[in-house]
């Protein structure tokens, strides 16, 4: 298990036996250019880490990398200017909880402050809200709806630290929530 | 950039006046890519504004960001003004979990299979089909 825990992460294949997951809380944290290029990597990331490193099931690993590539994409979008870095953060509670915290610079020309953000995921979740427009779902209609807590704080630097976080609730259960989505064109694999 | 592809093939229509496409998806829609493969389906709608029906296959696609669902939701807005419609079909169930969750699934159809979809896609609205 310590030589696993000092190799880099990578996602291991599909059907890979056995999952990674010790007592303790693993942090990884990674920063990332101001591309959304790169994004895409941080998504595959995710979907390995999830998969392999926590005790998360299939559908979970997809909507965490739903989540962390809006909260990325936000942070690129109003935190931070070209060629500046975001820095994401994965804390593995083992049998608890995934902890993902994404920062900006607060460089961005679209900055907004943490009580702003509040404000607007706040309205955009409430049931009544009619979403118009292309944009403005991410927070609030991904992020919000499959995390248990999201909270927005401003930096020192003057950005924006988004903290989310979703229980495990009953660790026994190979998926948390009922699969609403039974599809013979999607193999879930038992790994 | 992302690598996604958006082909669009005909759909045989015996009634006049209705132009039907079976619109191919493959790859990741996201931040890097989406506005520019959007445009290709609002080139679809200029030339086709009047009842215009949509197939979107969408077995290939393994991701797409709210962006995406955000024109999805865009492109049904203007293709129904128009008095068309879209269906789609062979969903991944990472993306019917999107749609679900941002409440697609309330306005556009999903199907299992083309067939199913091809089926529904030119009823006459009152005959109405089961989604999946």
């Amino acid at each position: 298990m310590e030589n696993q825990q000092r190799q880099p992460i990578q996602a291991p294949p599909a059907g890979t036996p056995e999952r990674v997951v010790s007592g303790k809380p693993m942090e990884i944290t990674i920063t990332l250019p101001t591309n959304a290029y790169f994004v895409s990597g941080i998504r595959d990331f995710t979907l390995g880490l999830i998969r392999n490193m926590t005790e998360f099931s299939e559908q979970w690993a997809f909507r965490f990398q739903s989540v962390v590539d809006e909260l990325c994409n936000n942070a690129i979008e109003h935190g931070s200017k070209q060629g500046d870095n975001i820095v994401i953060t994965f804390i593995n509670h083992p049998k608890e909880s995934i902890e993902i915290i994404v920062r900006d610079s607060g460089s961005g020309k679209a900055k907004m402050s943490a009580s702003e953000l509040n404000r607007i995921v706040k309205e955009r979740t409430d049931p009544h809200y009619v979403h118009i427009g292309i944009r403005g779902r991410g927070l609030s209609k991904i992020v919000a709806e499959w995390t248990d807590e999201l909270v927005f704080s401003d930096t020192e630097t003057g950005g924006i630290e988004a903290r989310v976080k979703k229980y495990l609730k009953d660790p026994n259960l190979p998926q948390q929530t009922g699969n609403p989505l039974e599809n013979p064109t999607h193999l879930v694999l038992n790994v | 950039m992302t690598q996604a592809n958006i082909t669009i093939e005909d759909i045989p229509v015996s009634t006049e006046g209705i132009t039907a496409k079976l619109v191919k998806f493959q790859g990741q829609l996201d931040e890097s890519n989406v506005d520019e493969k959007a445009k290709t389906i609002y080139e679809l709608i200029e030339k086709n504004p009047q009842n215009l029906f949509l197939l979107f296959d969408f077995e290939e696609l393994e991701y797409m960001n709210s962006k995406s669902i955000g024109y999805l939701t865009d492109w049904y807005g203007k293709i129904t003004e128009g008095g068309g419609k879209i269906v789609v079909a062979k969903t991944r169930s990472n993306i019917l979990d999107i749609l679900q969750v941002v409440g697609l699934t309330q306005l556009i159809n999903c199907y299992t299979t083309l067939d199913e979809a091809k089926l529904a896609l030119l009823q006459k609205p009152a005959e109405g089909g089961a989604a999946s």
